[in-house]
């Protein structure tokens, strides 16, 4: 072996005793820095290529070495390319190896230093070996250069070098005078180079020289050539159909003859890794055997194919050796590719002896044989006409289902999810079911997707499909992504035949009555059972009353995504079921203010919806959702497409339609068409077609866009209140629905604000001055006269809510105590009646106590208006005094989405700002 | 739970990866994308990559494939998936040699051209670099390596880092296998020896 450099041996012993990864990189750091000032002295003056001339080829040699060296262990290294370079240049073989190495190290090809280098490579590249011959060992070295070359250019391959080189490449490649070694290397070069420009080879003009190639016996130039053609060839495979005689024959040979020189030999088998390359090639000619079962294919190579494959399937031994049998079970493999890519045109019992033979392989203890078997029977299932034959495996594959190995746990999935069919898929979804109990967190999601597409795909009765998806939610909630539920709901909405919709709403009630369950079953039981409630309302046990107790118990213990679509159900089951109204509305009430946006103009908006518009639209805006459009790709598959890439076999599963799913589309578009009730639809309705139907969350939508119509602000609880009460009389008075934006407005300004008018028409203003202490607060409110005459029993009633303890003193007998005959006060004109109140708040509450003020004019007119003290919960926060330290401290402390957003704001041109 | 720091590295690792293989859409990738010699402690000794790679993103993703191939036992498979890799790995006593694969996409993307009926030839080119014969690929290369250093161990890779290289490179090149008959692999580092001894030795 050769001597090693003294100070090179001690770097390496050094990061070898060192203890820890730190101890490892402060020494690399060490090093680098040396040879940097090494390399670059700043006394020395630097050659013009940036190389430091005064390095001996001793000194260089070893830095490029050590540079390398820490390349490896995984560190930058982006200086010392000028030395390289240097390196490459000399004229010594010692020196041109450790260039050309670190070069394909440490360079990529696009780098620009890379210009410099072309000549002296073209010139390595084609010092062809002396022709004389006169010294043999003169000739070895010129080959050696020649392939130091060549290895260098493939390693890094930038497009300045192709451009210069591809010519010479290829003249080496084809040349008589070219040594084997120098072939070899040029045939993997040029691939390079034909990967990174493809159109560099016209396959025409180079098919024929690559058959030349074909005649070599050197099967180190065979193998070599082999890649470049397989990679020629997947790009223009028509190009090089003709060559397909030339492998045959040399696979014949290597197969039947087992004739190969006996370097070549890997434990008795003749180059493996040769006949995997032949076989790979005959791959891409899937149509080679066409006709030869009916006798059409008369070719010899045909019929020498034909046997070679048989002799490799049905005679392959199992030996002892485990390399021997590795090697051989290699090209068995390749074989059973190849009968894969043929598919129905390779003849049957050939199909049929694979399919045995990788039976026999998945029941096998030894794991890689096991693993390739159940990867291989999944390709070969897909055949027409084979996946009978794997069915038959069906229990072995469930047995390697539960295998301790994750790698082959996950073919057997793929493969269950190929044999899976109509006839046995309530089976395989069952066990697949039963294993995600056991299954671990890594394949889990892959595992729920499959099942509910397999569940899809295979259900005979939809019922099952919806059964199945509750499970999975119920095992493995977590792993059951929307897209999966969503799919559910859209699945329901459009299968209306049968009794599906009841059905799924009875599951989900039963699903989601628990007080424990996963919030996914909470959001598709919400979902569906505002679709579909009405079905099972008359059932016992289940009316609208109860759907509404079922869901709300989830209310606190669900994120508010899950809120939202709440919200939207009990705005549909208040609108069907009398009872519900009592129920649904304090939840309005009291999510109206809720920090989620979503939840809060959800809340608002369908409180005050009976309010904006007339009842027939209400109506329609709660009905339940029409079908959804059927996408050709559902997000299911999306996402499998996603986890798995194009060329998956699952993938293509998935979106082909299995036939029970055809039929069922066919029935439940009949159904649609003709669907039991068709009403006309108002112009809101028209709208909510258009809006995108692939969320549940649409319904919203079309909400908006209805406030948009009406052009109107989503109103606040409070008016509700106020019309609603206010027209309970109707021969009394309350208030005018045009002042209710003003007392909005009103009632939020004194929220913030110690004192304001809470109210104001012709006839009275209600004044209101309060301030807080702590828990504590004191009200003054205000009653002035502004009539012409006295208002006569003047009366004031002040709701007491269980959160507040009350104190109220007042003008005499303006206190409404509930007795009967409490005639009231009477207030003269332009005098005011005083109330004053004192608080003190118990318990957290979300709504402002109610005031009612009834009077009655001279003229007789009685007057009842209900209003609301501005007492809330903000009123009893008190401001902490932070020193900027701890403010910032805090303030960044806030994180999170939605946390933090800005709006630019265009001042009115009379802002006032100026005076 | 909470992820783990190297967690979150490997979802670092994957963004970046993503970048790196999509010009490989184009270009084809290689068969073979990386060769790994590591210790039982899971440190890189030796490694070889047949496509430009991010240090980082190399670091990231050696790490990652290190830890899963020691993590599993004898009894398992000698093949991984990881992050669109066929990982072929063995052990030797104390070391353990990696292979990384990928699907090249060329002979995949042109296949489903050709066979636009077949709807089953399509995905049976998966092209995965042939399992078991990668697995004794790396047979060869070690009875290779033990032909050249007697019994090799990973002071020899260590230390002379340089012939390792050169073998390699006979056997593997851009990513193919290049030459399996031990004569001719071993015979351009027999003449390096010999050249470098004439002028005292390889640094001479």
């Amino acid at each position: 072996m050769s001597t090693q450099a003294r100070g090179l041996n001690n770097f390496i012993s050094d990061l070898r005793n060192a203890k820890s990864k730190e101890e490892e990189s402060n020494r690399v750091e060490v090093e680098l820095a040396k040879i940097r000032t090494k390399f670059n002295p700043g006394d020395a003056k630097l050659a013009a290529d940036g190389s430091n001339p005064s390095l001996s080829s001793y000194q260089r040699k070893k830095y490029v070495w050590k540079l390398v060296y820490i390349h490896v262990l995984g560190y930058e290294v982006d200086f010392g390319h000028a030395e390289v370079l240097t390196l490459v240049r000399s004229k010594k073989q010692s020196e041109k190896t450790v260039g050309y190495v670190a070069l394909s190290l440490l360079l990529r090809g696009s780098d620009p230093v890379m210009g410099t280098i072309v000549d002296t490579m073209k010139k390595d590249l084609t010092t062809a070996p002396n022709a004389s011959g006169k010294k043999k060992k003169g000739s070895i070295k010129n080959d050696a250069v020649q392939c130091l070359a060549l290895c260098s250019l493939a390693n890094i391959s930038g497009l300045e070098l192709i451009q210069a080189m591809h010519v010479e490449v290829q003249h080496v490649l084809v040349s008589k005078t070219s040594t084997e070694q120098v072939k070899k290397k040029s045939a993997l070069c040029l691939l390079r180079l034909t990967r990174t420009s493809p159109n560099l080879v016209s396959g025409r003009e180079f098919a024929p020289h690559i058959g030349q190639l074909l005649q070599d016996t050197h099967l180190g130039v065979l193998t070599s050539v082999m890649s470049l053609l397989n990679g020629l060839a997947s790009q223009h495979s028509s190009d090089y159909e003709s060559l397909i005689p030339h492998v045959v024959h040399i696979l014949s040979v290597l197969v039947m003859k087992k004739q190969c020189a006996r370097e070549y030999l890997y434990y008795r088998t003749p180059s493996p890794w040769l006949q995997i390359k032949l076989l790979k090639f005959l791959q891409l000619y899937p149509n080679a055997v066409e006709g030869h079962d009916i006798g059409m294919g008369g070719n010899e190579h045909v019929n020498q194919l034909i046997n070679v494959v048989s002799r490799i399937i049905f005679e392959t031994d199992v030996s002892d050796s485990i390399n021997k049998s590795n090697a051989d079970h290699a090209t068995l493999f390749e074989a059973v590719n190849l009968i894969v890519a043929w598919g129905t045109t390779c003849p049957v019992a050939m199909r049929e002896g694979a399919m045995k033979l990788l039976g026999k392989f998945i029941s096998v203890r030894e794991p890689n044989i096991r693993y390739l078997g159940l990867m291989t029977m999944a390709k070969l299932a897909q055949i027409e006409g084979s996946v009978e034959g794997a069915k038959t495996h069906q229990a072995t594959v469930l047995v390697s289902l539960k295998d301790a190995d994750i790698s082959v746990r996950r073919r057997a999935l793929d493969l269950l999810f190929v044999i899976c069919d109509t006839d046995n898929a309530e089976r395989i979804v069952d066990e697949l079911v039963a294993h995600l109990v056991v299954a671990d967190a890594s394949i889990r999601e892959e595992m729920v997707l499959k099942i509910a597409i397999l569940a899809e795909k295979y259900a005979t009765d939809l019922r099952w499909y919806v059964d199945t998806i509750l499970k999975l939610i119920s095992i493995s909630g977590d792993n059951v992504s929307d897209s999966v539920w969503h799919r559910v709901v859209q699945i329901v909405t459009n299968h209306p035949q049968g009794d599906l919709q009841g059905y799924a709403a009875a599951t989900l009630f039963v699903a989601a009555s628990p007080h424990r369950c996963h919030e996914t079953t909470v959001r598709v039981a919400a979902y569906v059972l505002g679709e579909f409630g009405f079905l099972i309302a008359e059932r016992p046990g289940m009316s609208g009353e109860e759907q509404f107790h079922v869901l709300h118990q989830h209310w606190f213990n669900v994120s508010t995504k899950t809120r939202a679509i709440l919200v939207s159900t009990y705005a549909k089951l208040a609108n069907l079921y009398e009872e519900c109204r009592p129920l649904v509305a304090p939840v309005f009430a009291r999510s109206k203010n809720s920090s989620d946006v979503e939840v809060q103009q959800r809340c608002v908006e369908y409180s005050s919806m009976r309010e904006a518009f007339s009842p027939e639209s209400v109506e329609d805006l709660l009905r339940e959702m029409p079908p959804f459009e059927d996408k050709r790709r559902s997000a299911l598959e999306l996402r499998l497409l996603e986890k798995e890439g194009e060329d998956s076999a699952a993938v293509t599963k998935a979106s082909t339609p299995s036939e029970v799913e055809q039929q069922r589309a066919l029935q439940s578009a009949e159904m649609l068409s003709n669907p039991p009730i068709e009403e006309e639809m108002e112009p809101i309705e028209e709208q909510e077609d258009e809006t995108d139907m692939e969320e549940p969350d649409n319904l919203q939508e079309s909400q908006e866009q209805a406030f948009d119509v009406a052009g109107e602000e989503p109103p606040e609880n409070i008016s509700e209140d106020v019309v609603q009460n206010g027209s309970v009389d109707p021969t009394v008075v309350g208030i005018p629905k045009e002042l209710i934006p003003a007392m909005r407005k009103a009632f939020s300004n004194l929220c913030t604000s110690p004192s304001g008018v809470l109210f104001e028409n012709t006839l009275l203003q209600v004044g209101v001055k309060h301030e807080y202490v702590g828990a504590q607060g004191r009200i003054s409110v205000f009653f002035g006269n502004l009539h012409s005459s006295a208002l006569k029993n003047f009366k004031v009633k002040v709701d007491q809510p269980d959160h507040l303890r009350m104190q109220m003193q007042g003008t005499q007998d303006l206190l409404d105590d509930g007795e009967y005959d409490s005639v009231g006060c009477t207030v003269a004109t332009k005098t005011q009646a005083k109330l004053l109140v004192l608080v003190e708040v118990t318990a957290p509450f979300d709504d402002a106590p109610s005031m009612r003020i009834t009077f009655e004019t001279e003229e007789g007119v009685q007057h009842d208006y209900p209003l609301r003290l501005p007492l809330v919960a903000t009123c009893f926060m008190e401001p902490v005094n932070l020193d900027p330290g701890a403010f910032m401290q805090r303030w960044k402390s806030l994180e999170g989405p939605d946390r933090e957003c800005q709006e630019v704001l265009k001042l009115p041109a009379a802002s006032g700002i100026d005076e | 739970h909470e992820p783990s720091r190297s967690e979150t590295r490997t979802t670092i690792a994957s963004i970046l990866l993503l970048i790196c293989i999509c010009p490989s859409l184009h270009h084809g990738s290689n068969m073979i994308s990386f060769i790994l010699m590591v210790n039982k402690q899971g440190q890189t000794r030796l490694s070889s990559y047949y496509e430009w790679m991010d240090m980082q993103e190399r670091v990231a993703l050696e790490s990652e494939i290190i830890r899963k191939c020691l993590s599993r036992s004898e009894l398992q498979c000698s093949f991984l998936e990881y992050r669109g890799f066929k990982v072929i790995y063995r052990r030797y006593a104390s070391l353990f040699f990696i292979v990384g694969t990928k699907p090249d996409f060329d002979v995949r993307k042109s296949s489903s051209k050709l066979t636009g009926k077949h709807v089953v030839g399509d995905q049976s080119v998966e092209n995965y670099e042939n399992e078991l014969g990668m697995l004794e690929f790396i047979h060869s290369l070690v009875e290779t390596m033990d032909r050249w250093a007697g019994s090799i161990c990973e002071l020899d890779i260590m230390y002379q880092l340089e012939q390792v290289h050169f073998l390699l490179d006979e056997m593997v090149m851009n990513g193919y296998v290049v030459e399996t008959n031990k004569s001719n692999v071993l015979r351009p580092i027999d003449l390096i020896d010999k050249e470098s001894k004439k002028n005292e030795g390889m640094f001479g």
